[in-house]
C-alpha cells in the first residue's frame, strides 16, 4: 500500500513506555519494543501474560498509556483510523461479517478505498490464493474453522498491509489444520514480505514464523532475541519453565549428576529413562504421563526434594513400558543440553 | 350464540362491502402508527447502538432505563404526554392535544424504549471480536456503526416490529391524548372500545379483525425478511 507522507526509514512499529491497567492492576508494562521492516516478531508467553494486550495496543485497538508509533507517526485519537488502514489484524476468531467469503474480502478493500471495479477481482484472487476458491460464495456459518480463518487471512492480506498483526490466529484449529496453516502462513510472509507481529503461546509456531521472539511473563518482557537463541537459551527460570524446560535448583543439581553454577534448565529431550544399572542415572518416580501433538512426556519426581523433571519419550516407548503414576524408574540427564541460569 | 353469529355476520358484511368509515379508521391507524414507529426507530436505533457501543459514564443507567421502559404502561405515557401538551402545560402553546400528532408523540414514547433496549441487547450480543475486527479493518465511525448494525439487522428489525406491535395495539394513550375524535384521532383500538360500549359488536369485531390482520402482516414480513437474510 502506498502511504505518502510516512517516514519510510522509520520502523513499522515502535513502542515506548507502554502501560495498560485494568482496574488498579497494571497488566502490561513494556519499556521499549521495535519491529523492523520486513521482520516477523513473535510475542511468546503463557495465557494471561499480556501478549494479546500488547498486540491490541500496538494495533491501536486498545487504549494504553505510553507511546505507539506506526511508521514513525505517533498514534493518537486523531490519526488512529488512518494508521489502522496501514495494518491488518487476524484474530483467533475469524470475525467474519455475515456475508459471503468474497464479500468479506471486498468489504475490507472498500474500507481501504479500493475502487469498486477492482474489488471483486482482487478479492477473488486472494480467496483463490488461500485455497478456498470453491468456498467463495459461502457465508461464515457454512465455513469450517480452518476455512473461516483462511478467509480472515485473505481479507487481511488483500488490502496489502504494511504491518500485519496476528493474534493467536491458529489457536482455535485442530492440530492438522493448524500445522498446515502455519506452513502456508510462513510461505505467505515470505512471499509478501510484510512486517508482522504474532502473538502465540506455541513455541513451534514462533520458531516457524518469527525471526525474533519477545517472551512476556506477567505483562513484562522477560527475554527477547533471535528465535533460536531464546528457545535454546532461556535467560530466567520463568522463561525456561514456559519453554518447557525443567528448572533444577542449584542445591539439587549435584544429586541429579549435574555440575555447574546456578539453577539448571533441563529440556525434556535431555532427560531419558534408562534401564536399571545404567551409569550416571538417578532414581525417580513417575508423577504424571502427558501427551500432545504426537509426543509424550513423563513428569518425574527426582532427587531428595522430589524436583519435577520432564522427560520426552516416544509413543512406542510409552506403549511398551506402560508407565503409570507412582512407577519407580531410573533416569539420566544429558549435561551437554543443560542451560545454566 | 346468536349474538356471536350476528356479530360475525355483521363484521363480514362490513369488511366485504368496504365500509368507508372502517377503512378510513384503518388507514389512519396505519399512518399514525407507522409514523410513530418511524420516529421511535429514528431515535431508538442510534440510541440503542450508542448505549451498546459507546463508553460513557452512566451507560448502565441508560440501559436500565431503556429496559425499564420495555414495560412502560401506555396509560402512563399518555398521562405524561397529556400533561406536556395540555393547553396550560409546558408545550400547550403548540396546540397538539387531541390531534394525530399527540398520538404520534405518545406512541413514540412507548415504542422508543422497546427499540432502544432490543437494539442495545442485539448489538451487545455480537461477539466482541467482531467489533475489534471491524475497527481493525480500518473502518471509520460511520462505517463501523453501519457494519455492526448490519450484523445485528435481524434483531434490530424485530425491535422495530415489536415497537410497532406495541403501539398499534395500545388504547390508553391514544384515547387520552387523541380524544377519539371521529374523523380526526379515532384509531382502530379506540374505535373498538367505543363500538363495544355502544353494543355494536359486529363493527367492533370488524375493527378487531383489521387490527389482527395488521399484526399478522407485520409478523409475516419479519419472517420473510429472516428467510431472505438466511438465503443471502
Amino acid at each position: 500500500m502506498n502511504a505518502p507522507g510516512f517516514d519510510t526509514g522509520a520502523p513499522p512499529l515502535a513502542l515506548r513506555g507502554l502501560r495498560v491497567t485494568r482496574g488498579r492492576r497494571e497488566v502490561l508494562a513494556v519499556d521499549a519494543l521495535e519491529v523492523a521492516a520486513g521482520e516477523t516478531v513473535a510475542l511468546l508467553g503463557p495465557n494471561g501474560a499480556g501478549k494479546s494486550t500488547l498486540l491490541l495496543a500496538s494495533a491501536l485497538l486498545l487504549p494504553a498509556a505510553g507511546e505507539v508509533r506506526l511508521f514513525g507517526e505517533r498514534a493518537g485519537r486523531g490519526n488512529a483510523v488512518r494508521l489502522r488502514r496501514l495494518t491488518s489484524t487476524v484474530f483467533q476468531d475469524a470475525g467474519l461479517l455475515d456475508m459471503s467469503a468474497t464479500r468479506n474480502v471486498a468489504q475490507a478493500l472498500a474500507i481501504h478505498g479500493v475502487p469498486r471495479a477492482e474489488r471483486s477481482e482482487r478479492a477473488a484472487r486472494w480467496i483463490a490464493r488461500l485455497d478456498i476458491g470453491d468456498r467463495a460464495g459461502a457465508r461464515p456459518h457454512q465455513l469450517s474453522g480452518g476455512e473461516g480463518q483462511r478467509v480472515s487471512l485473505a481479507r487481511a492480506l488483500a488490502v496489502e498491509p504494511r504491518l500485519l498483526f496476528l493474534d493467536e490466529p491458529f489457536s482455535g484449529l485442530d492440530f492438522v489444520m493448524r500445522s498446515r496453516l502455519v506452513g502456508e502462513m510462513r510461505a505467505l510472509l515470505a512471499e509478501t514480505g510484510v512486517t508482522a507481529l504474532l502473538a502465540t503461546h506455541d513455541h513451534a509456531e514462533a520458531a516457524l514464523l518469527a525471526g525474533r521472539v519477545v517472551v512476556l511473563i506477567e505483562g513484562r518482557v522477560a527475554q527477547a532475541g533471535p528465535t533460536g537463541e531464546v528457545l535454546r537459551h532461556p535467560a530466567t527460570p520463568d522463561v525456561a519453565r514456559f519453554l518447557g524446560y525443567s528448572v533444577v535448583p542449584a542445591a539439587e543439581a549435584a544429586a541429579l549428576g549435574l555440575e555447574g553454577r546456578g539453577d539448571a534448565a533441563v529440556p525434556p529431550a535431555a532427560v531419558t529413562v534408562v534401564p536399571p544399572g545404567t551409569d550416571g542415572a538417578f532414581d525417580a518416580v513417575v508423577g504424571a504421563v502427558e501427551g500432545a501433538g504426537g509426543a509424550a512426556r513423563l513428569v518425574l519426581a527426582a532427587g531428595v526434594a522430589g524436583t519435577a523433571l520432564s522427560a520426552e519419550v516416544t509413543l512406542d516407548a510409552l506403549a511398551e513400558a506402560r508407565w503409570t503414576p507412582g512407577a519407580a524408574v531410573r533416569a539420566r540427564i544429558d549435561p551437554s543440553r543443560v542451560v545454566w541460569l | 350464540m346468536g349474538l356471536i353469529w350476528e356479530a360475525f355476520a355483521e363484521a363480514w358484511r362490513l369488511l366485504t362491502t368496504g365500509d368507508a368509515a372502517i377503512y378510513e379508521i384503518a388507514l389512519r391507524t396505519a399512518v399514525i402508527t407507522g409514523f410513530s414507529t418511524s420516529v421511535a426507530a429514528g431515535i431508538g436505533l442510534p440510541l440503542g447502538l450508542f448505549i451498546a457501543i459507546g463508553q460513557f459514564p452512566g451507560q448502565r443507567a441508560f440501559l436500565s432505563l431503556a429496559n425499564a421502559g420495555l414495560g412502560m404502561p401506555p396509560v402512563v405515557a399518555g398521562l405524561l404526554v397529556s400533561i406536556a401538551l395540555w393547553r396550560s402545560g409546558p408545550l400547550g402553546s403548540l396546540g397538539l392535544i387531541y390531534t394525530p400528532w399527540a398520538i404520534v408523540v405518545a406512541q413514540a414514547l412507548i415504542a422508543t424504549p422497546i427499540i432502544v433496549a432490543v437494539t442495545a441487547a442485539a448489538v451487545m450480543a455480537l461477539p466482541p471480536t467482531l467489533h475489534l475486527q471491524v475497527r481493525a479493518m480500518g473502518a471509520g465511525t460511520v462505517r463501523y456503526l453501519w457494519l455492526i448494525a448490519r450484523e445485528a439487522r435481524l434483531p434490530i428489525l424485530v425491535a422495530v416490529m415489536a415497537g410497532f406491535g406495541a403501539v398499534v395495539s395500545e388504547v390508553g394513550a391514544s384515547m387520552m391524548v387523541g380524544g377519539n375524535l371521529s374523523g380526526e384521532t379515532r384509531v382502530l383500538t379506540t374505535a373498538t372500545v367505543l363500538e363495544v360500549s355502544r353494543g355494536n359488536f359486529g363493527t367492533a369485531l370488524a375493527l378487531g379483525f383489521i387490527l389482527l390482520a395488521m399484526v399478522i402482516a407485520v409478523g409475516v414480513m419479519v419472517t420473510g425478511v429472516q428467510a431472505r437474510v438466511r438465503r443471502l
